[in-house]
This record gives C-alpha cells, sequence and structure tokens, in this order.
C-alpha cells in the first residue's frame, strides 16, 4: 500500500467528513421525536471495515466515545464475513452500547462489489422503552436494567434490505410510544441508506486502495497530531474530587474522583476513588464514563481535530470494576446521562492545574426530566422528554455563555413544538438573575422552565443536578447558585422536590426547573466595573449584588461609582 | 426598453444599462462608505452619460444591496425593541442552545440584535390550538407601550407565542401602539414570518424591525435622489428570494432583501444556463473573499424557507436564523484571497481571507501568507501585468516566497507542487460545497453545468466541474458585473403564506381555498402594483411532513379550486420527493401540512443577453506565458487570448488562457472553448 498524496488525502478527509454531516441531517430532518428532531439528542459516525472511527457528525459526544466499542460489540455479534448489503444490526445493551436501554445503536455494512467498505453508524435517544416508570430513566427503584425496559442484544432488523417486521412490531409494542420507536428507527434507517451510498460514490470515485491506504493516514495524523498537543502540556498527575447530589431522595451523594497523569504524548485517566456502583438507574457504564472523558481530553488539547479512533488512542481510561463509573451488570443505567456533565467537569476541574488558559469552571448543569400519563383532551396516553439547558462555567478570559450546552450537545425544545405535542403548557422561559457565580469572568446564569402538565395519572421522573452541590469555580471564581426543582412555585401547594424525585403530579400542577448558574473564573473583586455595570443594566446582577460580591457600586442613574467602587476593594 | 441595474458590493458597486437600441453599458466603481447611495448615483451618472441616456428615459430602475446584512453583522441598528409573552422574555438570549463547535470550550455566542433591557413582557397567553387562555391586558399594554415611547424606542418587534396560529393579540397590541405611540413603527411577527418555533420567529421579526429604521432612510434618501435627477419610475429591490419589489413594500419587509446581492447572481447564472440549452446547473460564484454556489433546477434558482446570517467560522448553529425565503446558496471562505497552510500534513486554505489590507503576497502591500491569487500567479494562471483590468502589478516572487515558507517547506512539496495543491484544495473546498448544493438536493452533478461568474471563478471552474464530472462549464460574457445584470432579469415577485396545520386526509378543501383566495388577494396586490397592469402568475407552495416529523419538504399545488383529488395529488408527490431525498418514503403513514404558501409574480419584459456580444473578426492570442498543468507534467508555454476579441463561433483549445477585465479563465489540455452566439464561453466536459 502506498502512502497518498497530500492532496488526495484532503480530498479523502473532507469528503468523509461531509458524510457523516449528511448522516445526521438525515435523522434530524426525518425523525419524529421531539428530543432527536428538536434536541437533537443523537450521533452519527462512520467507521472503516475494521471497525475503527474515521469521521463523525457534530452532535452529541455521549455517543461518540461509546460507538468505538459498540461497533466492535456489534462485529463480534455479527462477524465481518457474515454480513450481507442492506443488513441492520440493532442493540441496547447498555454494557455493548452507550449505557441506557432508549439508545438504539444501529449500523450497516457499505460494500464495494464484494469488498466490506466500512460501516455508517447513528445512535437516537428514543423516547420510551418501557420499563417501571414513561421515558424509561428512573432512578429510584431499580436495582437492574430489566426494570428498565426492553433489552435489545445485536440483532439484525434489516436482512440484506428485508425489515424484519416481527422484531420491529415486538420493539414497538413494549414502548409507551410505538409511533415515535418506528418514526425515528425509520429516521435511523434512512440515515444509514444515505451513509452506506455516500461510501459507496467516494470509493468508486478513487478506488480502493486509496481509500484505505487515506484511512491509515487520516488516522496515523490524527493520532500524531493528538500527541503533540498532549506533550505541550506539562507532565504530572492532577487530582479534583466532586460530588453529584445523591441517587434518589433520601441517599447519600456520590463521590466522582479522577486522577490524570500527562506523561509525554500519552494520558491517562483514573477514576479510582469514586462512589461504588449504587441500586439505583444512576450507573455510568464504562463506556458512557469513556465517552465524556474523550471529549473533555479533546477539548483541552486538539479543538479542531478531526474526532477519529486515532484522536482516542494515546488516552487510557480505568474506572474500578464495580463503581457507578464502572459497575457490573446488570446495573441499572437510564438516568446515567446526569452524570455526563460531572465526569466531564472533573476532568476540567483537575486540568486547570495544568492548562489553566484552556478550561472552564462548572456549567449549570442541565435537566432532563420524563414524564407520562393520559391526556383527557385528546383521550390518549402520552410520554413526554424535555431538556432544560442552562449556561456555561466562565472561562481564563471570556465569562461564561448564557444558555448553551456543556458536555452534552443538545438543543432545546421550542415551546411552540413542545406545546403542539404534548399536553404541556410552557408558563416561564427565562435566565435567573444573580445565579452566575461571580468572578473576573461571570459564570452563565441559571434558567428557569416552568411548565405546566395538563395530564392525569402523571408519573414524572426528575433528572436534575447542583441542587446540592453548587457549579465549582476556579481560581478565586466564586460557585454559581445552587439549582432547585419546585412544584406548583408561588401557590399554596408550592414545594420542592429532589433532584431524583419520582413524583405522581395532579392535573395542571407546575413543575418549576430552576437550575444553577456556572461557576466564575478569578477573583470577582477583579472584575471589570463596567462589566458588573454592564450585568446590572441587562438586569443579570442586582444593584446590592454588584455591591456585595463585586465590590462595585452602581450609582441610581446607572453608572459605576467610581470613587465609592475604589473605597469597597481597597478596604 | 431602457433599464438600469445597479449592485452594491462589500468592495465594488456594480452597474448595468441597456439602452433602447438593446445596447448594454457596464460599470465598475468602489463602494462608498458610510452612504452606498454616493457610489450609485455617482456611477449611475456616469454610466448614463457615457450612454448618451438622460435619467428622464429611464424606464426601470432595480438595485440590490448589502446594506441589510452589513447592518446585522456591524450591529449599526437603532432604537430597535422587543415586545413578547410574559414568561419569555429571554426568547432571544436563549435561542436553541446547542453549541456550534462541539470540543471549543472557548466559543461565545453572538450577542442578541436587541438587549435584554429592550424587552418588554406583555399580560397575554395564545394556547398551541390558537384558543386565548389569557386576554391581552389592554391597560397594562398601553402603560408598557408609553414606557416603551420614554426610552427613545423607534421600532418595535411584536413576537407573541402561537401568534402565527391566531394573530389577534399582536395585531390589536399593534393597534394600541399606534393610539399610544403613533411614531414608533411595528413589526408584527404574525406579518413577518407567521410559523412555528418561537426562537425563529422572534429572530426574523426583531432582524426586521433592527433593520426597518435604516433602510428606510436610505430607500427613500435613493428614492429621492433618483428622483432630483430626473428618474421618473420606480425604484425595484431584489429580495433575497430572487424575485425584485418595490422600495416601498420592502420598506415593511426589509429582512426580505436582507441577502438581496447573491440572488442576483444565481438569477443570472439560470438566465445565461437558458441561452445555453441548459436548465439544470451550478450557479459559481467567487470573488475575493468567499464562494457561493446554488443549484438551478429546471430553470429556476432553488430557495430555501429559512437561512442564518453572520455565522462563526460558518459553524451551523453559531449565526441570526431568519424564517425568510432565499436563494438556497452555500457561501464558504473560498475566494482569491483566502489563505493557505500547512496542518496536519496537509493544506488548508481559507476559510479566511487576506482580504484587500494586508491582501495577498502577491499584492505586496505587506501581507505574507500565502493565497489562492498567489497560487494562481505561481502556476501562471494569472498575468502579473493584466490583473485587474492592470490597475495592479502583482509580485510572482513574494508569492512564490508565501508559498515555499507557508506550504512547500512544511510538507516537503516543490513550489509548483504546492501551488497546484492550494489550487486544488480550494478547488475540493467548493466541490464539497457543490455536492451539498447539488447531491444533498437529490441532484446528480453529472446532469449539471456549471456557470461561473466573479472575479475569480472563471479561473476554477473548469478543474470544479472535472472533479465532480459534470457536464459542461459555461463562462458567461461580462462575468465580473454578473450580479448587477442578474437585478434586471428578475421577476417581480411576493410571497405570502399561513401556518395551518392539518392532515391532508381530513383537511377541509372548502376552508383551504378560503385561505388561498386571502393570500392570493394579498400577494397580487402588492405585485399589481409594481408591475402595473402587468399579467400576474400565482404559484402555489405546500409544506408537507409525515404526521409526527419536524420537518418538511415542499410540494407545489395546481392552480383552480382545491378538491380532494389535489389533495391527494400532493400527498403522492409527496411521496416520491421523500424518497428521491431520505431513501424510504411512508406511503402508509399519514401526512400533515404545516404552511401554505403563494408567490405572485409578475412578468418583466424580456432581457436580451445576446446583445452582449458585439465582437467580429479573428483576434489572434496576445501571446503566452508558461502555465502549470499536471497533464503536462508541469509548465507549458499557454497561449494567451483576449476575451473581447472572440467572435462567435471561435473554438480555443486548451491549454489556453482567456483574459477579459474583470476575470480570467483557464482551459485545461484535452478540453476546448467554444464561443457561443451570446458571447458565453462553452466547455464540454468529455470524460
Amino acid at each position: 500500500m502506498t502512502a497518498p498524496d497530500p492532496i488526495t488525502l484532503g480530498v479523502m478527509w473532507g469528503a468523509l467528513q461531509s458524510i457523516a454531516v449528511e448522516i445526521g441531517t438525515t435523522i434530524h430532518r426525518t425523525a419524529y421525536s421531539a428530543q432527536a428532531r428538536e434536541g437533537q439528542d443523537f450521533s452519527v459516525a462512520i467507521f472503516d471495515k475494521a471497525g475503527r472511527m474515521t469521521a463523525q457528525g457534530p452532535y452529541s459526544p455521549g455517543h461518540m466515545g461509546a460507538m468505538n466499542f459498540a461497533v466492535l460489540n456489534m462485529l463480534e455479534a455479527f462477524p465481518a464475513d457474515t454480513l450481507a448489503p442492506g443488513d441492520v444490526m440493532l442493540l441496547n445493551d447498555p454494557a455493548l452500547g452507550s449505557g441506557h436501554l432508549p439508545d438504539f445503536f444501529v449500523t450497516q455494512p457499505a460494500f464495494s462489489g464484494h469488498d466490506l467498505i466500512g460501516f455508517a453508524v447513528n445512535i437516537v435517544h428514543h423516547t420510551d422503552v418501557g420499563g417501571s416508570r414513561p421515558g424509561s430513566q428512573a432512578v429510584e427503584g431499580v436495582f437492574d436494567y430489566h426494570q428498565e425496559g426492553l433489552f435489545i442484544p445485536p440483532t439484525k432488523i434489516v436482512d440484506a434490505g428485508t425489515p424484519n417486521e416481527a422484531v420491529i412490531e415486538l420493539i414497538a409494542a413494549n414502548s409507551r410510544t410505538p409511533e415515535n420507536i418506528r418514526g425515528d428507527l425509520g429516521a435511523q434507517r434512512n440515515a444509514l441508506r444515505v451513509g452506506e451510498l455516500r461510501l459507496q460514490d467516494l470509493v468508486a470515485r478513487h478506488g480502493i486502495d486509496v481509500y484505505e491506504s487515506c484511512l491509515e493516514v487520516i488516522l496515523d495524523q490524527t493520532e500524531a497530531t493528538m500527541r503533540s498537543a498532549i506533550e505541550a502540556i506539562p507532565d504530572g498527575r492532577y487530582e479534583f474530587t466532586d460530588h453529584l447530589d445523591d441517587y434518589g431522595p433520601g441517599t447519600d451523594p456520590l463521590v466522582i474522583s479522577v486522577a490524570i497523569t500527562v506523561a509525554g504524548s500519552s494520558i491517562s485517566l483514573d477514576f479510582d476513588g469514586s462512589s461504588l456502583q449504587t441500586e439505583s438507574g444512576l450507573n455510568a457504564y464504562l463506556n458512557y464514563t469513556k465517552s465524556y472523558s474523550f471529549a473533555a481530553i479533546k477539548c483541552l488539547t486538539d479543538p479542531y481535530g478531526p474526532m477519529n479512533g486515532g484522536a482516542l488512542r494515546p488516552i487510557e481510561i480505568t474506572a474500578p470494576e464495580g463503581s457507578f463509573l464502572n459497575p457490573r451488570r446488570p446495573a441499572g443505567g437510564g438516568p446515567r446521562a446526569i452524570i455526563c456533565y460531572r465526569v466531564f467537569e472533573a476532568i476540567l476541574g483537575a486540568m486547570a492545574q495544568a492548562v489553566p488558559e484552556r478550561v472552564a469552571a462548572a456549567s449549570s448543569h442541565f435537566s432532563n426530566p420524563t414524564w407520562g400519563g393520559h391526556d383527557p383532551a385528546s383521550g390518549r396516553n402520552f410520554v413526554a422528554y424535555e431538556l432544560v439547558l442552562s449556561g456555561t462555567g466562565a472561562r481564563a478570559t471570556l465569562d461564561g455563555c448564557e444558555a448553551m450546552a456543556s458536555a452534552f450537545n443538545a438543543s432545546n425544545i421550542p415551546v411552540e413544538a413542545q406545546e403542539a405535542v404534548q399536553p404541556v403548557i410552557v408558563e416561564r422561559f427565562e435566565l435567573i438573575p444573580d445565579s452566575g457565580g461571580p468572578g473576573r469572568q461571570r459564570g452563565g446564569c441559571g434558567i428557569r422552565r416552568d411548565m405546566r402538565i395538563l395530564g392525569e395519572n402523571v408519573k414524572f421522573t426528575n433528572l436534575s443536578e447542583r441542587q446540592k452541590f453548587a457549579p465549582f469555580g476556579l481560581f478565586g471564581g466564586e460557585s454559581g447558585a445552587l439549582g432547585r426543582t419546585v412544584i406548583n412555585p408561588g401557590e399554596a401547594t408550592e414545594r420542592t422536590v429532589g433532584s431524583k424525585a419520582s413524583l405522581d403530579l395532579e392535573y395542571g400542577d407546575v413543575v418549576s426547573f430552576q437550575l444553577a448558574g456556572g461557576g466564575g473564573y478569578g477573583d470577582p473583586a477583579e472584575r471589570e466595573p463596567e462589566a458588573v455595570l454592564e450585568d446590572v443594566r441587562l438586569g443579570l446582577v442586582g444593584v446590592e449584588e454588584a455591591r456585595s460580591r463585586y465590590l462595585v457600586a452602581i450609582a441610581p442613574d446607572l453608572t459605576v461609582d467610581v470613587d465609592a467602587t475604589r473605597r469597597l476593594r481597597t478596604a | 426598453m431602457i433599464r438600469v441595474g445597479f449592485d452594491v458590493g462589500g468592495t465594488f458597486t456594480d452597474f448595468v444599462l441597456e439602452d433602447s437600441a438593446g445596447r448594454w453599458h457596464t460599470g465598475k466603481r468602489l463602494t462608498t462608505y458610510p452612504d452606498p447611495s454616493d457610489a450609485c448615483l455617482e456611477g449611475l451618472r456616469e454610466l448614463l452619460a457615457g450612454a448618451d441616456v438622460g435619467f428622464d428615459e429611464v424606464e426601470l430602475a432595480v438595485h440590490g444591496t448589502t446594506l441589510g446584512s452589513n447592518i446585522v453583522i456591524e450591529r449599526q441598528g437603532e432604537g430597535a425593541a422587543l415586545a413578547t409573552t410574559a414568561g419569555f422574555r429571554d426568547v432571544l438570549q436563549i435561542g436553541r442552545e446547542k453549541r456550534y463547535q462541539v470540543y471549543d470550550l472557548q466559543i461565545t455566542k453572538p450577542a442578541p440584535l436587541i438587549d435584554r433591557s429592550h424587552i418588554w413582557e406583555i399580560d397575554e397567553r395564545v394556547l398551541a390550538d390558537g384558543s386565548i387562555r389569557d386576554p391581552l391586558d389592554e391597560d397594562a399594554a398601553r402603560d408598557t407601550i408609553r414606557e416603551i415611547a420614554e426610552r427613545g424606542v423607534t421600532s418595535l418587534a411584536v413576537c407573541f407565542l402561537h401568534s402565527y396560529l391566531n394573530p389577534a393579540h399582536e395585531r390589536r397590541f399593534a393597534e394600541l401602539v399606534s393610539a399610544e405611540a403613533p411614531e414608533v413603527v411595528v413589526s408584527l411577527s404574525s406579518d413577518v414570518s407567521p410559523q412555528f418555533r418561537e426562537y425563529e420567529r422572534t429572530s426574523t421579526t426583531v432582524v426586521n424591525a433592527y433593520l426597518i429604521t435604516a433602510v428606510r432612510a436610505y430607500l427613500h434618501n435613493m428614492v429621492d435622489r433618483l428622483g432630483g435627477l430626473g428618474y421618473r419610475g420606480r425604484l425595484f429591490i431584489m429580495q433575497s428570494g430572487g424575485g425584485v419589489a418595490t422600495a416601498e413594500s420592502m420598506a415593511d419587509l426589509p429582512v426580505r432583501m436582507i441577502e438581496s446581492g447573491p440572488a442576483a447572481g444565481a438569477l443570472i447564472a439560470a438566465k445565461f444556463g437558458e441561452l445555453s440549452g441548459d436548465a439544470d446547473l451550478v450557479a459559481f460564484d467567487m470573488g475575493g473573499t468567499t464562494a457561493k454556489l446554488s443549484l438551478v433546477n429546471d430553470g429556476e434558482p432553488s430557495t430555501v424557507g429559512q437561512f442564518e446570517l453572520h455565522r462563526v467560522r460558518l459553524a451551523s448553529g453559531s449565526g441570526i436564523p431568519m424564517n425568510v425565503r432565499s436563494i438556497d446558496l452555500v457561501e464558504i471562505g473560498a475566494g482569491g484571497g483566502s489563505i493557505a497552510r500547512a496542518t496536519r500534513g496537509t493544506i488548508q486554505v481559507g476559510p479566511d481571507s487576506a482580504g484587500s489590507v494586508p491582501g495577498p503576497a502577491c499584492y505586496a502591500r505587506g501581507g505574507t501568507d500565502p493565497t489562492v491569487t498567489d497560487a494562481n500567479l505561481v502556476l501562471g494562471y494569472v498575468s502579473p501585468d493584466r490583473f485587474a483590468g492592470g490597475s495592479m502589478q502583482l509580485d510572482t516572487e513574494a508569492a512564490r516566497g508565501a508559498i515555499e515558507a507557508g506550504v512547500a517547506g512544511p510538507l516537503g512539496l516543490t513550489c509548483e507542487e504546492a501551488a497546484w495543491g492550494v489550487h486544488r484544495i480550494v478547488n475540493l473546498n467548493m466541490e464539497l460545497a457543490t455536492r451539498v448544493v447539488s447531491i444533498e438536493r437529490g441532484n446528480d452533478p453529472r446532469g449539471l453545468a456549471l456557470v461561473a461568474t466573479g472575479g475569480s471563478g472563471p479561473a476554477h471552474a473548469c478543474r470544479l466541474a472535472m472533479a465532480l464530472g459534470m457536464r459542461a462549464v459555461l463562462i458567461p460574457a461580462a462575468a465580473g458585473v454578473a450580479s448587477a445584470v442578474g437585478l434586471l432579469s428578475a421577476d417581480v415577485k411576493f410571497d405570502a403564506s399561513r401556518s395551518f396545520v392539518a392532515r391532508l386526509d381530513t383537511l377541509s378543501p372548502e376552508r383551504l381555498g378560503t385561505i388561498y383566495d386571502e393570500m392570493e388577494d394579498e400577494a397580487a396586490k402588492v405585485v399589481g402594483e409594481s408591475a402595473e397592469g402587468q399579467p400576474v402568475r400565482i404559484v402555489r407552495e405546500v409544506d408537507l411532513r409525515y404526521v409526527g416529523q419536524g420537518f418538511e419538504l415542499t410540494v407545489e399545488l395546481p392552480g383552480g379550486p382545491v378538491t380532494a383529488a389535489v389533495l391527494e395529488d400532493a400527498r403522492t408527490r409527496f411521496d416520491e420527493v421523500y424518497a428521491k431525498r431520505y431513501g424510504f418514503a411512508s406511503p402508509d403513514e399519514p401526512v400533515e401540512a404545516t404552511t401554505w404558501k403563494v408567490t405572485a409574480y409578475g412578468d418583466s419584459p424580456p432581457l436580451d443577453l445576446r446583445a452582449f456580444h458585439t465582437v467580429a473578426g479573428e483576434a489572434s492570442a496576445l501571446g503566452s506565458r508558461p502555465a502549470y498543468f499536471p497533464e503536462a507534467d508541469g509548465y507549458v508555454d499557454t497561449p494567451i487570448y483576449d476575451r473581447y476579441g472572440l467572435a462567435a463561433g471561435r473554438v480555443i483549445e486548451g491549454p489556453a488562457i482567456i483574459e477579459e477585465r474583470e476575470s480570467t479563465t483557464v482551459i485545461p489540455p484535452g478540453l476546448a472553448a467554444r464561443i457561443e452566439a451570446h458571447g458565453t464561453a462553452r466547455v464540454e466536459m468529455t470524460s
């Protein structure tokens, strides 16, 4: 095999990337469920025939790292030499895939003549796959994944172009939302087909030898770039510990602990010291832990470089077997998404010591509640999924972003889209003033979203975080404000519920998601007074808050009182 | 008919005039800042004088401008505010929240056009079925309106939830504004963009409100000054979607003219394609900073219902979204000034540009980064002496030095190999963009022609077409002012739409008939005024999806009475379009409609593009210079021709270079250009 010339290499590289983007666009435009078509809670990639990722689309990183393992696991069940054109394989085994049953991992081989040339791959989070609670993300009362819904081992759902309708119907029948399952599986299949056709085109244009030699170089070049970026980080061991609120009402906090060793061009992460696996849904199978670990390291090293199998080679990730970051089967994993920010942020916290200019303080976190019940208006049962995203943590020279996804990269669901398909009225959707962690650079504000649920017999599963342990600041920056979940705010029946609570709701109850603020960066007393004034002018920081936390005096005419500020800051 | 077109671009303003004998006159001058109308008026005066035409003889003036996008990108709007449903003050700031770069922790979010201090919440609430839960609190609204006016607001966007279904509250609120603060101009989301998804609708309405004051002032001024010079006709403005409408109608909907310039380029490519007998083509317009690619299908440029302005590094989701019909173009950072560098063992070109200051290394104005123009100079494609009509001398040694240092050295290539690599990689970038507008839209490039315009387009067109296996390349005469010509080729056109979500199989055809009648009256009124009695053509369309999906595909409906058979036929065609685009249709799944649309056209007098070409005789080559062609294993002595000396029927065999004032055409070995009767150089791609 001869080395490709630099130009052909560039052509191949660009083409692979555009194929991955096109696979993603197809899912986005053809999916049925709100979380896929509005929230973009899915991921796409293409792999070579050996099961190495060659390109990925710009979606949720959580699925990305997991895909590497899922493809290999699928190939173990269905060896490459047994595959035919038009085969589609599906799995949702949490340990083989991305850690929870709602994530359907599908793959389809692409052939050029008789030669296998690679795989199109995607993962979509489905609305409901059965289990004890609507949305299949129960926290409480779960001691194994069999309670969380339908378990699908590697299964061929399309055999040489012929769909196995019986299996698909069986899967749909095990869901509370069979239409969404069928529709989203259709979108997944559309996307695989598009990927297969584009890969075939690519190989037809360049020939299989050029294609394969380019793949080797692409993976090697990506690895080399990653290694040189790691080499630029000072060698050493960097540690960080943080806590999750709990794993259900009345339970203890979960410890998340990471030690990162940078040695030359390699980096290893060990989550030793993290809590034991829980008797709840709150466990992250190792693939999932690895996904967000890869994502964090990628952010700190080569953010604009390609994400493929080569980028992962210099990174080693371990977590003690039996910990909640590497549980043994058949631990539950439904609500594991809530863990992803914390894996990601523990790594940023540790690496702040090594690369302070590249990290960010902790973000606001997000809420990912699910609920279901009966809609008296339509006479039908429903399952709803919500994604409340919030602000990000401050950076060395930049404030945190307002309203921006962090590690878990998804979109919010438009109010008008959510209300059109679910029995719900969104009462407010706004930034929470004075919630962003003070700092020389301020953390992003928390976001509040109040939802009035017009269902009967509603089983509601909260999935929130940062209600007991605030998002940390860095280098003198303060934590963001704590988040909370409130039922019927401002009414006689107002009550606060836990971040992982399971509730029965009355028709018309309002659930108010009030998310934490992102952490600050640097000493708040060093923040430019004009920046504080701007926050006050925008209503994001109060005048009293400006004085007490930033030591900036704002005059009644909305100007900085320079003398008073100097006195405050030199006192 | 005597008519003029003038198109303001970032660097140049282009002019064309068709005189009473059907002859064309062209002009170009630097765009003026802060007031681009200075250059427009000066240029028109010069052009008309040269053609011996008085302003009072001109029957039609059409204007294209980047004014709208400039105001947004440079945040120059003033006095705009937003009123929104109580509880939703931050919709604009929150946006859709997805990270536009997954792994970059240092990204920032573009600031909203209207900040929190200028957003007011109004007590009212309409639900998703259009019913009113909380009536508009009129007393509170009046108080708020007075407060808004006291704060110096001159333009107010109003976007209430679900107003696309039930605009009653927005309309009543507008009445209250005209009663309490008549000086405040109102933009209602139910008028500007009656579509669901509150962020995108709010964003569209806010852009409209943000532009309206400045655009009105600009258009009034332009109309006044043209009138002062003796022009007695109406001023027409190019819209983003490719039609023109009167300045008066754009004064209410300025958001529709935000991408005025690029639209004209796509239109004229379609017209030149038609002259050459090519109805399916890719319009390719490559200038100094960007390349714009768009698809022309069956003679019509394809359009989209939403686009984003001012993206960060071109990333999807980083710009300001607008629900505005616009030419479906992909704009990428690939132009003559795009910077090349060695990364990851290969060459990267763009998306950043050296611009005009310092410019490419060969401009010798202090630029040291190698650019596409430097590469083209090293390859011998561009003349060092006759660049931009000979107005600039290019420094070949500086170009070589920059390519050596930035690309060749780090990659272990010779300077020529590196320059060729830069040329190929920028072509690759454009190739990927071309795939987006062709293959991703379900169109095989092998059946398409490529129409190249812009200063740099003709130098890259043949290679681009070769890479995609396209059928032919067309390089029109006067490619450099093609956009201005495009202004005159546009139809008078106006869109109207309604959001009305309903399943096709349960929809009442009668109700739909009523909706269409209303919309057609509305659009025909605007077009009728503009076209002054000329025939009005109406096209109906509907956006369809399977029940449960969130995105639609557009299907055309026939005119005449709406019947059940019409709807059934639309459903069948939807399945076909869907299968073509996404692989598999679901003929058993129910289909619903979301947005019903009409476009009214007033046909403009036809444009005779043939008159562009008036050369007779047989000019020989101007001379020759070495140019690099890999087919020849390096440099070969290549003949240079003057485009203005090539008569119809002339065939130029490659390798050859054809120069004209605004651009240079490169014909690689093995290909040949034939000059067609109307002056277009046509290259058949034989594979």
